[in-house]
């Protein structure tokens, strides 16, 4: 008998489609304007992947996500402007980075019960965020790292390259959710205690979780230097980790694909909203507030579920 | 024969509170052993100590001859010693299946089909037909039988059950004391089990611990346990659990 | 001789921050994120009520106190009561609130500093060192309203009602204590205070959308340093602080001042996450 779900074959399919759906959209229209929303929505869904796999499983709520997105931006921006390493050698590095930070911080902060690990987390990114003004000699200080050689030099190519790397994530992190990892995450986030006395190393999935977390977003930080050829010291901004939470709200906690829907319906609302530039960031809070009283399973994992039960008698 | 068990000297402090005063214990393999004393005396201390969730100041504790006092709390149980807890605290959002899953993951079970396993399992403790139910929807006695399930997952040589009987109608305590009996034969487990309600034990253990103020005022089959004038003592003015026809 | 003085200030003004915030949780067991929001609202409606209104100082500042403390009852009663059950569903509502009070001050005021006017504008000359007459006045401010909290507190009858509801929630239910009315009234005590330091301290710090994130950074720094929910731990927290950075900023430099707070946060995070007072001191 299978102890454990796996992968859904119906769902592996349906993302699959999707994602060959979304591959293959910006060629219908003319001009590099949906190919760069669609790169950015791809990468928030990569940041929103990875947040879920952590956070959304174990119920521990990481306020901080953009310290690992922004230091895996700037190891990139740093070696491929400051030491000159070829582009490729980023995407390695800045998940390295990004792990080690995890690490770091992850021992003093999981111990904590939910609130304060939230909470250290924001603290600590914050502080990155000053740490990166305060060295600006090496940072670029508010202006950042600039000239960053890009990946691929071709917007639709590199697109689908960042597409494929979402795919695999989503697909690698969905199957981990759905197998034993993910029982005891969730385990973890039931009672830590109970864990114990099952005979479960709980800080040890804790930090390994984390890292795991970590280093997909420093990758998804990467990308987006190489995307942007350039990092700021906003990438560590609340606002970013805020965005995320919501995202992966909008799509459901713990479903992990439903962050990837989550990611690319907010960022077309946010480029619908451009129109009103300095009010998006006001619309996401009052969003969020929203599905925090209305609906706190998100909308996409919802309707996916209600898909998939139309071919099912009930 | 060298006890599977080997409690010395085992204290522990609580501020200014002593709570286990030098507390000694043999368990033997294949005994069922109760832990009798009013509330207060030191019995959920005593089984935290043992299994690791707590620190104590000082003392040996011996599994099979290995000094296991300073270990983690899931590493003991990975050693061969599970526990249960007064208070069930389900894993919120898991099947009572998945519940059972989770303590199915240790060392010590060297089944593959571990899904099978945990069916089996439930089918042991009566929960087989609520097995894709959600956990915290269970009853307060069936949240006892996911309890023992759940420990008996992790393959233990010996089980600590907490207080199994709080808190349950008498119907209920029956079932599950049959329940531990056949554990015990068919499973070849060692228990010792906390209750500070004589009643529910009498006919279960072979030996008795009464303790009191985190010392051991007794000891002896409950036969002797009952006629013991410290245990009377130590029960005069808190309830009277001596009074057999007294229900819970 | 300076650093003993701004050091003094720099506490005070986050000793009515920090106090606020353990306050609320103490008693209602909210980590409120918006609390740095009341502090920003706080030295903007004494802009605005001067600047924009023409009304006095003094009467600036008391409905700039009333209006936030009001606005604190109500996100509380609103946004916050709902979502009770879940620490985190609070965290976040409270960071949403925060974001978008700043997104709102963004879009009214836009990002160029402010200017709050201060009581006092003369600069004084204490123990050879010049000081601000405004600081001053904000430290002595801020020991008599602390001051005034704790005295409430210990001695009246509704400050008995605020410590049994923070010391056993569900027994004060059952002794006839109306804790929701309790929360509000803490919530607005809370708010106020956090209104107050913003328009003691707007008008020699920064005034601007995002004031408000570090000093609830900071808040969270030293009500874990002093133990959450112990108000005697805030205070004594916030002198620690502040010093701290006080002399970081001397000795190094001003920009290292922020990594004192959330190094503190993690160091006692790590070793005594009970902060030095714990949870046994609540109040």
């Amino acid at each position: 008998m299978k102890a454990f779900k796996g992968l859904d074959t119906l769902s592996s399919i349906g993302g699959l489609v999707a994602l060959l759906l979304l591959g293959v959209l910006p060629t219908l229209f003319t001009g590099t304007y949906l190919v760069g929303v669609l790169t950015v929505a791809a990468i928030y869904g990569i940041w929103a992947v990875s947040w879920d796999f952590m956070s959304g499983l174990t119920g521990r709520e990481n306020f901080g996500h953009s310290l690992f997105i922004g230091v895996g931006a700037y190891a990139a921006g740093f070696l491929n402007v400051h030491f000159g390493l070829g582009p490729w050698w980023s995407l390695p590095a800045s998940m390295l980075v990004a792990m080690v930070f995890a690490v770091v911080l992850g021992f003093p902060t999981l111990r904590l019960k939910g609130p304060y690990f939230a909470l250290a987390m924001l603290s600590s990114a914050v502080i990155m965020q000053r740490l990166m003004l305060i060295f600006w000699e090496y940072t670029g200080g508010e202006e950042g790292i600039h000239d960053i050689t890009p990946l691929i030099v071709n917007p639709l190519h590199y697109y689908w390259f960042v597409l494929a790397v979402l795919g695999c994530i989503t697909l690698l992190l969905s199957w981990m959710a759905r197998s034993r990892w993910g029982l005891i995450l969730r385990a973890i986030r039931g009672d830590e205690a109970t864990c114990l006395a099952a005979g479960l190393p709980i800080t040890t999935y804790k930090i390994v979780s984390l890292v795991i977390s970590a280093a997909f977003a420093g990758l998804g930080g990467a990308l987006y230097a190489h995307y942007q050829l350039q990092v700021s010291p906003q990438l560590f901004a609340v606002v970013t980790s805020i965005t995320i939470i919501t995202m992966v709200y909008v799509g459901g906690m713990g479903t992990i694909f439903g962050a990837v829907g989550g990611a690319l319906l907010l960022t077309v609302m946010t480029e619908g909203l451009r129109n009103f530039g300095e009010w998006r960031l006001m619309v996401y809070s009052l969003l969020l507030i929203f599905i925090l009283f209305f609906l706190p399973n998100g909308i996409i994992a919802p309707i996916w579920q209600k898909i998939r039960n139309l071919g099912r008698p009930s | 024969m060298s006890a599977l068990l080997q409690v010395n000297q085992l204290d522990k402090h609580f501020g200014g509170l002593h709570v286990l005063k030098n507390f000694n214990m043999e368990l033997h393999k294949g005994e069922i052993v109760g832990i009798l004393g009013p509330n207060g005396a030191g019995k959920t201390t005593l089984f935290n100590l043992l299994t690791g969730f707590i620190p104590a100041d000082s003392g040996e504790v011996l599994l099979r001859g290995q000094p296991i006092r300073q270990l983690k709390a899931n590493t003991i149980v990975g050693l061969g010693m599970a526990r249960t807890f007064q208070l069930c605290r389900p894993f919120v959002g898991l099947t009572v299946l998945e519940n059972v899953l989770v303590g199915s993951l240790g060392p010590r079970v060297k089944t593959h089909d571990i899904g099978a396993r945990a069916m089996h399992l439930l089918a042991q403790v009566g929960l087989a037909d609520k097995a894709q139910q959600a956990s915290e929807l269970l009853s307060y006695g069936d949240l006892r039988r996911l309890e023992i399930a759940r420990a008996l997952a992790t393959e233990p040589e010996l089980l600590l059950l907490d207080e199994p009987f709080a808190g349950l109608g008498s119907s209920e305590i029956e079932a599950l004391s049959v329940l531990i009996r056949q554990l015990h034969s068919e499973q070849h487990l060692t228990i010792l089990l906390i209750e500070h309600k004589l009643r529910e034990f009498m006919q279960l253990v072979s030996r008795v611990v009464a303790i009191d103020f985190g010392e051991i005022i007794a000891e002896g089959s409950p036969a002797d346990i009952v006629k013991d004038p410290r245990v009377i003592e130590a029960y005069i003015g808190k309830q009277n659990p001596l009074n057999l026809d007294n229900h819970a | 001789m300076e650093i003993l003085i701004y050091g003094a200030v720099t506490s005070a003004i986050y000793a009515m921050l920090a106090v606020g915030f353990t306050l609320i949780f103490g008693v209602a067991r909210i980590l409120n994120l918006a609390h740095g929001s009341f502090y920003a609202l706080g030295a903007y409606l004494a802009y605005v009520l001067t600047t924009l209104a023409g009304l006095p100082l003094w009467l600036a500042a008391l409905l700039s106190i009333a209006i936030v403390a009001i606005f604190g009852v109500l996100v509380e009663k609103i946004l916050i009561r709902p979502l009770r059950s879940s620490q985190l569903g609070v965290l976040m509502i409270s960071l949403a609130t925060a974001l978008v009070v700043e997104q709102a001050l963004f879009l009214i005021f836009g990002s160029e500093y402010r200017n709050v006017p201060a009581f006092i504008e003369t600069k004084y000359n204490l123990f050879g060192v010049d000081v601000a007459g405004q600081r001053l006045l904000t430290l002595a401010v801020a020991t008599v309203s602390i001051g005034g909290l704790y005295a409430f507190i210990q001695f009246t009858r509704l400050g008995s009602a605020i410590l049994a509801i923070s010391q056993d929630p569900l027994a004060a239910k059952y002794m006839g204590i109306p804790s929701d009315r309790i929360f509000s009234l803490v919530m607005a005590i809370s708010a106020g205070l956090a209104a107050l330091a913003g328009v003691m301290a707007g008008p020699f710090l920064s005034v601007q959308p995002s004031m408000h994130l570090l000093p609830i950074v900071k808040a969270f720094a030293i009500v874990v340093v002093g133990g959450l929910g112990s108000i005697p731990g805030s205070i004594a927290a916030a002198f620690m602080l502040g010093y701290a950075e006080t002399i970081v900023a001397y000795m190094v430099s001003s920009s290292w001042t922020e990594i004192v707070s959330v190094l503190a946060t993690l160091l006692m995070l790590v070793f005594r996450p009970a902060g030095l007072f714990g949870k046994r001191a609540a109040f």
